[in-house]
């Protein structure tokens, strides 16, 4: 223990660096002007001028003008304004007004981005390709949530929602496969603090039982993943560290990549006052359709009851379009937001408030959010300097009972089981019974009421800087982050007796109750020394931190079972029961980083490492090492016409904690026959040795830009290799234990981003901006040391995901028919895409502006068992004939290409005319008209609901399962803003 | 360095010195450890342990894709119209082979017997190190008790598994480390002997464990409550797989002997002047035929349902041939057994099967399910008899069960009849009182080499004789899928 915390006093060491600031030139002269855009000739606002040398700055104001005061002598002006790339002019010592014009940075050239828990560089010299997306390309259509936001905006990620439904449930995937049964979400870090990602299941299978089948995992009801609570308007910026190469110094939670949020603050100047008012509504964009039945004797073979056929189907049968009545409401969806921003030189201010409701396109479904965000920084002294952010919201999801089902509840699971020539539409609010699935899923979505997910959510953090030592020369800083994330969950399901299969029930009537609880608090403390030598031969920054993390989670659930009165309260169910758990995780890291900026802002080298322990790992004491070393050169005078062209090159390790309760070999102590309590051997057993997964990146690319400005491009190669994989070694059975955890093996992946971005036309009254981003990923299974395994799905007759030495992480297998009755069990698949090739346009002619993003998806296949399921029932469209022949063809005929292309968003906008405006007392305004997901494509004639679909939720591998999820919609939205 | 930043760098160095000592030991919140218990035993966490063994034994019986279910589609007591999964029919009915790597249909019946084996070696490995002093221990006598408690529910585990796989064998010297590979398989006759021995082990043990049991036993046992009572228990799984062996191994005469003998100890009895009440209306002949151990289901928290109870048929249906064999009562109606047992419903077919029953055995989601119960050790009472020779007595109790069990007339001549007369009549009177019990059919035919001569139902459909090994006990052995190690 001393050798370990002797470390962290050797971080500390080279504070002993002395020197202090020195006081600021005394001002005797006023500067004033103008700064503009140097294409359109608007003002621009809110732009800082500084002298450089000095802390003096002022802010332009809405005609884009500033005042300030300066020294004596020449000095010189640095004009900086997000969006624009920053400008020095030298201003004469005789000279008192100085008109600027800044050039739009299209391509973000000169944004920062980060290299470390303290640290950032210019993206010019950034040795890893780190994407950012900024505020104006995340909040132009309404999404969900963060992650569809950015879809399509990053290359080397594949994002993609679960389900059509409402309210968030979206994996980000970065740069393929990274752990196979380890935690596969990215972190997620928002303005210094830690943000949970936890999915917590509603314990639908209690009615469902999705679990009772072939795969026992309950994550079959299409669960949120946390991070969707985030307002994405009061996002600045997303910087997505996609690699360990990149993430290196956030070490053993760093494997899938992390995501940091940084969210809007305060700017220099009077308050900045915004309103959006946003109408719209969403509808169901594709129906799967149903099988007509031309006669009586097609119906009698598929419902059996002759009888009952002959009262319905006299001289032919009746069709009644279930789905459309089910999944075809087009509710008012609106979004109210306002925000205000402002502050003087010490104080500044970001206030925003959300309130916004998306309704889902079946009854009792839909999404509503209501967050208020107040950001405060302050300056308390010359040296130090403190920021606030808080965020409190409040989102309500109401899902529908959708995905896997073993009991034909779930919406899209009955609707193959209830033929067209039945009428399940109630009368005088009584719904028939359905003969021949036991289930009506009309009345189910009626009825099925509250199916809530309440949570409230606090998120806050405080940042401290403090300059220890500040001049020219020596920089020496200490910065503290502070923050927790404490949310409450709340699920409430009520399944009232009058339900056709509650009715039938044993225990009729059930309502279910669970309440989840998350709490997470982190701390980091950094010192960040940077060096710039007089002679300004190079700059070297040097940092080192801590960083110590708390989670805790708590599930408790209760299922109430023959409702009195069909009563909700859980205390009126005489079958009760109940259950709880608890997971605690402490983590305890410290890094060290040396970056040097050298030969003329042309070489950017950095090294580093990160050290790791966590009550996660068997052993609580070992530090595990992770380093990092990076460097990048941009070729003097670029090549030919590139004006810059840079090499870059970046390596590192990351890791993948275990899971809570991997490490305890333990009973099972919740079970009990008749109130005789017992203890019995839990399924899996785990392993006091477990460690975290290693994952080794290289990266390497070129970032290259044209003289003009006009075009830039970036390529990268990548390779990463995961080793000590959490792997669960399947046990023989006959040991009474199903899998052990265990560390063995190793998965490569290896994969090209490339981005290009072209602005065609560029002149005052019309620019044209093009951005397209490419990514392919492929990986491999290594090393396996345990036989190849089954990885999700249900059996290898409806296909199955395959873990096998050689072959890809994402194999599927299935069963292929060599004769009429004998199969062969061989790859029918992968779920990998061959590549994702996303589009962006944004056309902007004088108040006009039209944007755009598509993505396409090209290659990998789906496991299409809502087809299979249709088939079962004999009511796909094409049934009979094409349906058995399907049935004959064995697994490949659920096998489906996932192809796809969608247009994620598209927006014209209008912004009014500024003597309209003027005369309405406001600043700005602008009226907008966009869609969501408007035009779909799907390969081969896909014959689901959607080929972006993961039926157990989010998964390392087992993605693309499509079972009967919520349908796909497409969403139109109105949209007013004014700005005062 | 001026003495502020002095001040604020130590204050800083001293915090960070705090977290980086911090333990980071986390405790298990949920669960307590194996370890311990094996290691470090104490007497409470040994009696949750034993009385795991309930919780264990039940697992995966009364599912709707468990032994009951899946051995009644076997042998054609039952099929599973679970529309979401037809794999109970493409895979159990129609032609294979069986797949071993299915969890839950080839390969299934296996894992949750080998994890109560496992609860029970925990059991028997914590008592190795038990003390024998209150309250921390268990007195010798206590541990004896729990010992004979322990092999005989470990033994009826190995039984379901060799009923299951039966040529097949099986691997039974389980009790090891899980780092020391997998358990060689031995023979089927080997694993019977194995079974047979757990069970005069326990037998051995219970005559030395006193007048009662160091834990609690839940209702389902409650005439077998005490190592004394609970030896009748024992005494009967013996008498079942004695007569298993005496038919399925050829041993004959031994084993009927031994059978006999069994049946002697255990909880067996024919009231002599019971014959001709009618069972079904006689609560006491009922309650007679009934008595016996069994599998306890609840509604409560922790408690697991009877997944057989099946209101709707959406899952359990009748083999359409439960009403085509039926006998007749004199009345003309069918047997009592039959109708007590299903009764009609209007069902769908599903890929070609058709039915029209369901099951009303299971009336309510705590139903119990029987392990063994007197009516079966008549039955078995006599095959023994027929087995040693006695053809007229095993006339005579074949005809008390149809008489007092399905109220149908005697059999008269049965005491003559040839030996596949009185064969087929014994295996009808088992099918129709055993019913959806423990897919007593199959195993039935299977030991008397009768499987062909069940109903089919459809034409194509196959009979299987064994369900594969799973493939996880191939792969670990370095063998392909549907291996026979």
């Amino acid at each position: 223990m001393i050798k370990h915390c002797s470390l962290a006093l050797l971080a500390l060491s080279f504070v002993a660096v002395a020197a202090d600031a020195r006081p600021p030139l005394p001002a005797v002269r006023t500067i004033s002007g103008r700064v503009t855009n140097s294409l359109s000739g608007d003002p621009v606002v809110g732009a800082t001028v500084t002298v450089v040398g000095t802390p003096t700055t002022a802010v332009t104001s809405d005609k884009g003008e500033f005042s300030l005061s300066a020294p004596d002598g020449a000095i010189t002006l640095l004009f900086r304004s997000v969006g624009y790339k920053r400008r020095t002019v030298p201003v004469a010592a005789d000279q008192n007004r100085v008109d600027a014009t800044l050039e739009p940075d299209v391509f973000n050239l000169e944004a920062v981005v980060i290299t470390g828990q303290a640290t950032g560089v210019e993206k010019r010299f950034a040795p890893n390709a780190v994407a950012t997306v900024g505020a104006g390309d995340l909040s132009r259509v309404p999404a969900p949530s963060v992650e569809s936001a950015i879809q399509g905006k990053v290359p080397g990620a594949a994002i993609q929602q679960n389900s059509g439904a409402p309210g968030g449930g979206i994996q980000v995937k970065l740069r393929g496969v990274s752990t196979l049964n380890g935690l596969s979400s990215p972190l997620y870090v928002v303005d210094g603090v830690i943000m949970s990602d936890v999915a917590i299941p509603n314990n639908q299978q209690v009615v469902t039982q999705s679990n009772t089948g072939s795969n026992p995992s309950p994550l079959q009801q299409n669960q949120v993943n946390r991070i969707a609570d985030l307002n994405p308007y009061d996002i600045e910026n997303v910087e997505v560290l996609k690699g360990a190469s990149a993430a290196a110094i956030y070490g053993s939670k760093a494997a899938n990549g992390v995501v940091v949020i940084t969210t809007k603050r305060g700017q220099l100047g009077e308050p900045r006052f915004g309103v959006t008012q946003r109408l719209g509504f969403s509808e169901l964009a594709h129906k799967l359709g149903a099988r007509v039945f031309p006669d009586s004797a097609a119906a009698v073979t598929n419902l059996g009851d002759s009888a009952l056929v002959g009262q319905i189907c006299r001289g032919g049968c009746p069709f009644f379009d279930h789905e459309q009545e089910l999944a075809d409401r087009k509710d008012l969806n609106y979004e109210s937001s306002v925000d205000v921003g402002g502050g003087s030189e010490n104080t500044r201010y970001y206030v925003s408030g959300l309130t916004s409701k998306t309704a889902g396109i079946i009854q009792n479904t839909g999404y509503w959010k209501q967050s208020v965000r107040a950001n405060l920084d302050q300056r308390l002294s010359r040296r130090l300097a403190v920021s606030l952010s808080t965020n409190f919201v409040h989102t309500l999801a109401r899902r529908g009972l959708t995905n896997n089902d073993n009991a034909l509840v779930s919406y899209y699971m009955s609707l193959p089981f209830t033929p067209s020539f039945i009428d399940i539409r109630p009368v005088n609010g009584i719904y028939p019974n359905n003969p021949k699935a036991g289930t009506n899923p009309l009345q189910t979505a009626a009825l099925v009421n509250p199916n809530d997910e309440d949570v409230d959510r606090f998120v806050g953090s405080a940042k401290a800087t403090f300059d220890i030592v500040r001049n020219d020369v020596h920089h020496l800083q200490f910065i503290g982050v502070g923050g927790i994330d404490r949310f409450t969950q709340q699920n409430t399901l009520l399944f009232p007796p009058v339900l056709q299969f509650e009715q039938t029930s044993s225990a009729p009537g059930v309502s279910l109750l669970t309440n989840g609880d998350n709490h997470n608090a982190n701390w980091n403390a950094n010192l960040v020394y940077a060096y710039r030598p007089q002679s300004g031969s190079l700059v070297a920054t040097t940092s080192a931190g801590l960083q110590y993390e708390d989670r805790q989670l708590g599930i408790s659930n209760i299922v109430s079972q023959n409702l009195i009165a069909g009563q909700a309260n859980v205390n009126a169910g005489t079958n009760v029961s109940v259950g709880e758990h608890r997971e605690v995780t402490k983590d305890y890291g410290f890094y060290g980083q040396e970056e040097f900026l050298t030969l003329g802002e042309r070489l950017f080298l950095s090294a580093g490492f990160r050290a790791d322990r966590s009550s996660n790992n068997g052993d609580v004491k070992h530090y595990f090492i992770y380093p990092k070393t990076a460097g990048s050169y941009r070729l003097p005078a670029g090549v030919g016409p590139l004006g810059d062209f840079k090499l870059r090159v970046a390596w590192g390790q990351s890791g993948n904690q275990p899971l809570y309760g991997m490490k305890f070999p333990e009973s099972d102590a919740t079970q009990n026959v008749l109130g005789l309590p017992g203890t019995v051997v839990p399924s899996v057993v785990g392993n006091p040795n477990v460690k975290p997964e290693r994952q080794s990146e290289i990266e390497g690319g070129v970032d290259a830009t044209l003289r003009s400005g006009r075009a830039t491009f970036e390529l990268t190669l990548y390779q990463k290799k995961v080793s000590d994989l959490l792997l669960l070694r399947g046990l023989y059975t006959s040991s009474g234990f199903k899998s052990q955890v265990f560390n063995g093996g190793e998965l490569r992946d290896r994969g090209i981003e490339a981005t290009i971005g072209w602005v065609p036309i560029q002149r005052p009254e019309l620019t044209w901006l093009l951005r397209s981003t490419f990514f392919s990923n492929s990986s491999k299974i290594t090393q396996l040391p345990v036989p190849p395994f089954t990885d999700g799905s249900f059996g290898s007759q409806t296909g199955n995901f395959f873990i096998e030495q050689g072959q890809s992480a994402t194999e599927i297998i299935g069963q292929v028919p060599t004769g009429p009755k004998t199969f062969v069990t061989q790859r029918v698949g992968d779920a990998n895409p061959d590549f994702l090739w996303s589009y962006a346009t944004d056309l902007t002619y004088r108040r006009w502006n039209l944007a755009a993003v598509a993505e396409w998806q090209h290659g990998g296949n789906i496991i299409n068992l809502t087809t299979f399921i249709y088939d079962l029932g004999g009511t796909t469209p094409d049934c009979p004939t094409a349906c058995l022949a399907r049935r004959a063809g064995g697994t490949p005929s659920y096998i489906e290409s996932a192809t796809y292309f969608k247009l994620r968003e598209i927006t014209l906008s209008y912004t009014l005319p500024t003597a309209f405006v003027t005369w309405t007392g406001a600043r700005d305004g602008r009226v907008s008209v966009s869609g969501r997901n408007l035009i779909v494509v799907t390969g081969r004639n896909y014959t689901g609901m959607d080929p972006e679909v993961s039926n157990f939720g989010i998964q390392p591998v087992a993605r693309n399962i499509e079972v009967a999820q919520y349908p796909r919609s497409r969403t139109f939205w109105f949209t007013v803003s004014v700005g005062f | 360095m001026t003495p502020r930043s002095h001040s604020v760098c130590t204050a800083l160095a001293l915090a960070l010195l705090a977290a980086g000592c911090a333990d980071l030991n986390i405790p298990d919140f949920n669960n307590p450890s194996i370890g311990d218990l094996q290691n470090n035993p104490t007497r409470a966490g040994v009696v949750t342990a034993t009385q795991g063994l309930f919780v264990g034994a039940r697992v995966n019986i009364a599912t709707f894709n468990g032994y009951i279910s899946e051995l009644g589609v076997f042998g054609r007591e039952s099929y599973n119209f679970n529309s979401g999964d037809t794999r109970f029919i493409n895979e159990l009915l129609q032609p294979g082979p069986l797949d071993g790597s299915g969890p839950r249909f080839g390969g299934n019946l296996w894992a949750e017997r080998y994890a109560n084996i496992r609860n029970a070696g925990i059991v028997l490995n914590a008592l190795a190190k038990l003390g024998t002093t209150p309250p921390v221990g268990m007195t010798s006598t206590e541990q004896a008790a729990t010992r004979g408690f322990v092999k005989t529910m470990e033994a009826l585990d190995f039984l379901l598994v060799i009923d299951t796989r039966d040529s097949l064998g099986a691997p039974v010297d389980v009790n090891h480390d899980i780092t020391s590979g997998p358990a060689p398989f031995v023979k089927r006759d080997s694993v019977y002997a194995f079974i047979v021995g757990l069970l005069d082990s326990a037998v051995a043990d219970l005559a030395v464990g006193g007048s009662s049991f160091p834990f609690g036993l839940p209702p389902g046992f409650s005439g077998f409550t005490t190592p004394t009572t609970f030896t009748k228990f024992n005494r009967a799984l013996k008498a079942r797989v004695e007569a298993y062996r005496a038919t399925l191994l050829a041993c004959r005469a031994p084993c009927w002997t031994r059978a006999k003998s069994a049946l002697d100890s255990s909880f067996s009895s024919v009231g002599a002047d019971t014959m001709f009440k009618d069972a079904v209306d006689s609560l006491g002949t009922a309650a007679m035929l009934a008595r016996g151990a069994y599998y306890d289901f609840g509604t409560g928290s922790g408690d697991v349902t009877n997944g057989l109870n099946d209101p709707t048929g959406v899952s359990q249906v009748g083999h359409p041939s439960l009403r085509t064999q039926a006998d007749t009562q004199a009345t003309g109606q069918r047997d009592r057994r039959f109708l007590n047992k299903v009764r009609t419903a209007t069902l769908s077919p599903v890929l070609g099967h058709t039915s029209d029953m369901v099951f009303n055995i299971y009336r309510s989601n705590a139903a119990s399910v029987p392990i063994i119960r007197n009516e079966e050790l008549i039955l078995l009472r006599a095959e023994t008899e027929f087995g040693l020779g006695n053809q007229a007595g095993a006339a005579a109790l074949i005809n008390y069960i149809r008489v007092n069990s399905g109220r149908l007339v005697l059999r008269a001549g049965l005491n003559v009849a040839p030996a596949d007369t009185v064969i087929s009549q014994l295996l009808q009177q088992r099918v129709y009182s055993l019913l959806f019990e423990g897919g007593h059919r199959w195993i039935d035919a299977r030991r008397y080499g009768r499987l062909l001569t069940l109903p089919a139902g459809v034409a194509g459909d196959q009979i299987y004789g064994a369900m594969p090994v799973p493939i996880d006990e191939c792969t670990a052995r370095g063998l392909a899928n549907n291996c026979r190690p």
